[in-house]
């Protein structure tokens, strides 16, 4: 019987042998100083990367790189050697798959295989996982025992919201069972053969250096990271190889359990490699191994309910019903009552079922979720209302866009077929509402309406309200507010981090305004949101006090003692990682570009998003360079010390136009500028500096004329 | 966050200079300066070739006499020596543990002491036959106290406990004719083999040394261990500190010095009593502060987290602190020079056995009936001493640690079983640690004991050799003054996961534990010897085929032989960083080194250069690892 270390030390020489085969294929057809890259990342080959800091960017910098990885293969007894080992294998397969890219190739068509996947991707992911919404990842390698079991344990994940990679036969089994797949879905498909693991791990080194600012480079503070913060584990059905074996090395290193079912030669090591004979209990297992303990939402409906489905896209031929604001009256509305007039868990529909429409009938609806509570306040009510969107979108088989008046839902046939009817979405409703405020929402119940002519009523009567509500929102100013909120919900991946939430500046995530954060602060008084008196004013142009800088030296645990709320050059807000957009310094124009992280194309910086991204994040302060949200582009403090908005010259296309409306009020209000985003520049304008820098001139942009940012 | 650094055996040794001068200034002797005085040891007596049994001596073995007058050679001689030394260890353990049979037989509901583990109570119970249902939980303990109390005489049968012992090793002990009787016995015959005219044959002296130490070992101290258990409470993980730094100087100081918990318990208790707090306010001290030295400061911090003072040789330190009220003793391992020393300060040195009277020293004689009562007087008087402190006298160093202690049997258990996965594993028993081991994550493990000896660097063989093992990925469980020596230099923090290998560190991560695990006192050690029944059971692999091994770096005492030889006789290699007076006979030497082997399948291995005890204790686990094939 051949030891635990001999099967690592077997597998990882099997490993490195076929990379210097592929390398040896490379070398055949191209030149040392040919391009080797994944797309779309800052962060080279980030396995190696990761480990080394060394920058893999031709083939001849990839054929050096082998020296390292052989330098550790060594071959004591020692756990140490079998960690270095498994993390040498996984970038010896790294470099096997960055052979594939080689001169700008796409070996991966996502159709379905994925291969890398960008930085923008592994960003995405941020805010899911510090607020749990995705618990963790898993890779399955490997074929399960049969294609029913496959895909029970892909939908098992899914449901617990778990990010499933898969490598190996598992790929077809699911495919062939018609599961959807795809990054949105959180089920990707990575490639057939072994080293294709390397972009998962990939993923995982990455979430360090992009949350955990940690130093690529760093061999141990990265394990340390993904070990302590990395939620992956590894699933292998057996046969499991030599070369799986030591990956699994590899993946234990790092922190991630390995579960498999086969038995053979193979070694148990408690919460680390665990052989559990009955697959069909991989998912209970592994969860445990990895102590993932799940946010349960029992939900009465008829179809899954997870994180997982968030994503789902459903096509017109795949829908039964379709509520669309845009061509019939819609809306969705939190209403705040007194106590006695919310019967807890009333459920009521007003007017027809679905079963009562045709298929592919586009109806009127209304939900209305009438809350109470000792503790509520009707500033909470937009905030409740905004999860709608995530609520009713992880209903499997349900997709669901836009807010209030101006909303669009679509229920597939399978749903449908399933028995999903109008109450489910009062079911979904109630629970998430009940289940996610229940510190300050003591009765709650939800009311559908499918009724036109109620529906139509219901919608001017929801305007006054959303019209009030969008006066308060108005009114809401940093000035006019004595407090902030501090918000370190990212600490579990960005461990220094500190965001400062203010009226007029959201969360850089975008995800936490200053009434989430006030309401996050009544739900969980020690929880991430703490209040900030706006006390002892330092600078207000800068946006400095004493009371946010002790709080951020708090939070921070010492890692920054000052930040400047409205400044981009100094002592700039950090950021974690998760951040929608980041801004940075054009120094030609004497502006800011700014990118967000759909956007992949180059920017007048000569770098990507992903690339000015990594420049920052982590919880590091870089003056020059500032992540944010998208909201806080039009606010009249988006780098007030410096000038403001006036600053932007350049936005990608699709962000200019989402937020033009409110940007040209800004700009109006503040300079009397008349529709300004005219003036910035986009991919379609130029993606150079000389280029943008002429536009700005013929135009007339305000930066030209302010005084240099540096 | 600072770097977790351990405390260096530099930065303790300058402090001890510091503490030597204010010895100095007050006139006090040192065990260092005594150590200094005695020059070189006695040849004769080092090898063990000198025979005082008999006044036709003494008698020295040398090339132009080679017998005694008697006629007996070398190796008799030798042998006599190492079986009375043995003796003297197993009677002295093995009393301890007769004391606590005596304190479980007077324990009742509104007494003194109570039973606060009825579970282990129980079980011990159902091990010994002893009827459990329907009864008073004080009936219960009285008869097994008292069936605990017949062990050390009964005339027919050997120890109860042997039963926990795996089948094959049961077998052994058999087959080799050690299995132990009546404790009482083996010491009295231990007595009569080596009174003159009796045993000469080095064999049959090693073989009854083995069986001494049995009685003590799965006899005694088993029942010491786990009578404490049940009158005090089976320990469970917890946090304290260590060093001299733990020491108040704004408190009244007691320090509890020696072995048996019923008195330190009783120290606790009292000194938390809202009355004494009060006392201790009116002369002007915030509070009452205990901390232990040696033994007796493992049984408390065991179970109350009761902060470690210092081991073996720091028992002086404390006193030359000129902070420490008062040093209550009670049996073993005290220096009587505690005596002469506080006199030196206002320092009360208070004896409470009748087992270790000294000069200087305040005699308050405790029992199981005025425990209470003396326990309060002895507060009280540490608190009212207070006010007589030299203030210009006191010095307290800063250096101190953090420690996670309480790693009983059962702790260890609880501990592994939160590593377990509920889809696969059953829990309540060692198996994650046997798979640890079997991958080779871990690669073996070690249990360190043992005292401190002045001709051993003060605790540098036990440090030193921790960071070699745990360098390389094997695990430690310490008792006794190596867990001092550890618990002072932070390795019994958590935080010391650092100075491990990949694999064993892990391990610290994943079960949340220090990477060197505090098992108790020197009788303690029984709980090493139930841990590794229980591995064997657990793995089926016989227990001298296990890759773990016993190791006492710094040894001084008989306790220590009487140990050495039930741990071997139980299967497990023994390293020693200091030699046995043996050296002069090949042939118990040669037993000792080597024969045991056929016996038992363990035996001792000598080796004082530290580094290369390491080495040999690595090589010695890797070959066992080796004869498994994992």
């Amino acid at each position: 019987m051949a030891t635990l270390f001999e099967r690592v030390f077997k597998g990882s020489d099997e490993m490195v042998e076929r990379a210097v085969k592929s390398l040896e294929e490379v070398s055949a057809r191209y030149s040392d100083d040919t391009a080797v890259a994944f797309p779309d990342t800052a962060y080279y080959l980030p396995c190696i990367y990761a480990m080394t800091g060394e920058k893999v960017t031709n083939v001849g910098e990839l054929k050096n790189i082998m020296g390292w990885i052989q330098s550790q293969m060594t071959r004591e007894k020692k756990t140490h050697d079998i960690f270095t080992s498994g993390i040498g294998t996984a970038c010896a397969a790294e470099v096997i798959e960055a052979c594939k890219y080689v001169d700008g190739q796409t070996p991966y068509d996502h159709a379905p295989l994925w291969g890398h996947c960008t930085d923008a991707e592994v960003r995405e992911l941020g805010v899911p996982l510090v607020t749990g919404d995705i618990p963790g990842f898993v890779v399955l390698i490997g074929s399960a025992p049969s294609d029913e079991e496959a895909v029970a344990t892909v939908k098992s994940y899914q449901t617990k919201s778990i990010f499933v990679f898969l490598v190996g036969g598992i790929i077809d089994q699911v495919t062939r069972m018609g599961v959807q797949t795809g990054f949105n879905v959180r089920l990707v498909p990575e490639g057939y053969d072994l080293w294709a693991v390397s972009h998962v791990i990939s993923v995982a080194v990455r979430a360090a250096l992009i949350f955990g600012a940690i130093t690529p480079g760093d061999y141990d503070g990265i394990r340390e990271y993904t070990f302590k913060r990395v939620n992956a584990m590894v699933n292998a059905y057996e046969p499991v190889d030599d070369m799986t074996v030591a990956c699994g090395a590899g993946a234990i290193s790092y922190g991630f359990p390995v579960v498999t079912n086969d038995d053979n030669d193979m070694w148990r090591v408690p919460m680390s490699l665990i052989v559990q004979p009955d697959t069909t209990k991989f998912v209970e297992t592994s969860l445990e191994a990895r102590r993932i303990k799940l946010k349960v939402t029992n939900v009465d409906i008829p179809v899954n309910y997870a994180n997982a489905f968030e994503g789902e896209i459903i096509r017109r031929g795949d829908m039964q019903i379709e509520a669309d604001g845009s061509r019939k009256d819609c809306l969705e509305l939190v209403r705040t009552r007194e106590l006695p007039e919310v019967e807890d868990h009333k459920i009521t529909l007003i007017g027809p079922d679905f079963d009562e429409f045709e298929v592919g009938a586009k109806i009127n609806l209304a939900t209305i979720v009438e809350v109470a509570g000792k503790k509520m306040q009707t500033d909470f009510e937009s905030v409740f209302e905004r999860k709608f969107h995530a609520y009713i979108n992880c209903i499997e088989g349900v997709m669901h866009t836009g807010q209030r008046d101006m909303i669009r839902i679509r229920v597939s046939k399978s749903a449908y077929e399933a028995g999903f009817r109008a109450k489910h979405l009062g079911e979904v409703l109630y629970a998430k509402v009940k289940g996610e405020f229940d510190a300050v929402v003591d009765k709650c119940q939800v009311t559908v309406v499918t009724d036109p002519e109620k529906v139509t009523a219901l919608r001017k009567e929801a305007n006054e309200v959303f019209d009030k509500r969008d006066a308060r929102l108005l009114s809401l100013t940093d000035e006019t507010v004595d407090q902030f909120y501090t918000c370190i919900m990212c600490q579990a991946f960005s461990p220094s981090h500190v965001c400062i939430v203010t009226p007029e500046r959201l969360g850089l995530c975008g995800a936490v305004s200053w009434l989430d954060a006030k309401a996050t602060n009544e739900l969980d008084p020690s929880g991430p949101c703490q209040v900030v008196p706006k006390t002892g004013v330092i600078d207000e142009n800068l946006g400095k006090w004493e009371a946010v800088n002790e709080a951020v030296a708090k939070y921070s645990q010492g890692a920054l003692d000052n930040i400047s709320l409205y400044s981009i050059m100094e002592d700039p807000m950090t950021s974690c990682g998760c951040f929608e957009c980041i801004c940075g310094i054009e120094p030609f124009s004497n502006g800011v570009v700014i990118v967000n992280r759909e956007h992949t194309g180059m920017t007048p910086l000569g770098m990507t998003f992903s690339e000015m991204a990594s420049m920052t994040g982590g919880g590091v302060q870089t003056p020059g360079f500032m992540g944010h949200g998208k909201h806080f582009i039009a606010s009249k403090k988006f780098m007030k010390a410096e000038g403001g908005v006036q600053r932007i010259v350049w936005l990608p296309k699709a962000l200019k136009d989402q937020v033009a409306d409110k940007l040209n009020a800004t700009a109006k209000e503040l300079y009397g500028i008349e529709d300004f985003t005219s003036m910035i520049g986009d991919e379609t304008v130029a993606e150079d500096p000389e280029t943008l820098v002429e536009f700005l001139s013929g135009v007339g942009h305000p930066a030209l004329g302010l005084d240099p940012l540096m | 966050m600072e770097e977790f650094m351990l405390t260096t055996l530099e930065e303790m040794e300058a402090e001890t200079a510091k503490l030597l001068e204010t010895g100095q200034k007050v006139g006090a002797d040192s065990w260092q300066q005594r150590a200094k005085n005695q020059g070189s040891h006695c040849k004769f007596g080092e090898e063990g070739t000198c025979c005082r049994i008999c006044t036709m001596g003494p008698c020295r073995i040398t090339p132009k006499a080679p017998r005694g007058i008697c006629g007996c050679d070398v190796h008799g001689i030798v042998g006599r020596n190492f079986l009375r030394f043995t003796a003297g260890g197993a009677a002295t353990h093995s009393d301890h543990g007769r004391e606590i049979c005596h304190t479980l037989y007077l324990t009742s509901e509104d007494g003194n002491y109570k039973v606060k583990d009825p579970e282990k109570l129980k079980k011990i119970a159902a091990e010994w036959d002893i009827p459990t249902e329907n009864r008073d939980i004080y009936d219960i303990a009285h008869e097994v106290a008292e069936t605990g109390l017949m062990e050390y005489g009964k005339p027919f049968g050997t120890q109860r406990f042997l039963k926990r012992a795996p089948e094959k090793t049961q077998e052994i002990w058999k087959r080799e004719n050690i299995e132990p009787r009546a404790i009482d016995r083996e010491v009295s015959c231990a007595m009569h083999m080596t009174h003159m005219g009796c045993s000469s044959e080095p064999e049959a002296l090693v073989r009854q040394s083995l069986r001494c130490g049995l009685s003590d070992g799965w006899g005694g101290s088993m029942m010491g261990t786990e009578f404490s258990d049940v009158m005090f409470g089976t320990p469970m993980p917890q946090d304290t500190e260590a060093n001299l730094g733990v020491m108040e100087e704004d408190m009244v100081n007691i320090i509890v010095h020696g072995h048996d918990p019923s008195l330190s318990e009783m120290i606790v208790e009292y000194s938390e009593k809202p009355e004494m707090i009060a006392l201790a306010k009116s002369v002007g001290a915030k509070g009452i502060n205990i901390a232990g030295v040696c033994c007796t400061s493992n049984e408390v911090a065991m179970r109350h987290g009761i902060p470690m003072a210092g081991n073996f040789l720091s028992q002086e330190n404390v006193v030359l602190t000129g902070a420490c009220e008062a040093i209550v003793v009670d049996v073993q391992c005290i220096f009587p020079a505690l005596g002469p020393l506080s006199k030196c300060f206002h320092t009360k040195f208070i004896t409470t056995s009748e087992i270790a009277r000294m000069p200087d020293s305040d005699f308050i004689h405790f029992n199981s009936e005025n425990a209470g009562e003396n326990a309060e007087k002895i507060v009280r008087m540490a608190v009212e001493n207070f006010p007589n402190r030299k203030k210009d006298l006191v010095y307290i160093p800063k250096m101190k640690q953090k420690a996670t202690v309480g790693y009983s049997y059962e702790s260890i258990v609880k501990t592994l079983d939160t590593v377990t996965n509920s889809f696969v594993d059953e829990t309540g028993s060692t198996r994650p640690l046997i798979e640890c081991i079997n991958s080779g994550v871990i690669r073996g493990a070690v249990a360190m004991v043992g005292c401190n000896n002045p001709k051993v660097r003060h605790d540098y063989a036990h440090i030193e050799l921790m960071k070699k093992l745990l360098a390389n990925d094997i695990v430690l469980v310490l008792s006794g003054c190596s867990a001092q020596a550890a618990a002072k230099a932070g390795l019994m923090s958590k935080e010391a996961k650092k100075f491990c290998g990949d694999g064993l560190r892990r391990v610290c991560e994943l079960a949340d534990i220090p990477p060197v695990l505090h098992m108790g006192s020197c009788v303690d050690i029984s709980r090493m010897m139930v841990l590794v029944a229980n591995m064997s059971k657990d793995s089926g692999w016989d227990i001298n085929k296990m890759p773990v091994v016993g190791c006492a770096p710094e040894w001084m005492s008989e306790k220590a032989v009487s140990i050495g030889n039930y741990v071997v006789a139980t299967g497990l290699d023994t390293y020693l960083g200091v030699y046995p007076q043996t050296k002069g006979s090949s042939k118990v030497d040669g037993l000792l080194q080597g024969g045991l082997k056929d016996w038992v399948g363990a035996c001792y291995h000598v080796e004082l250069d530290v580094d290369k005890l390491g080495d040999s204790i690595i090589e010695g686990i890797e070959a066992k690892r080796t004869a498994l094939g994992i």
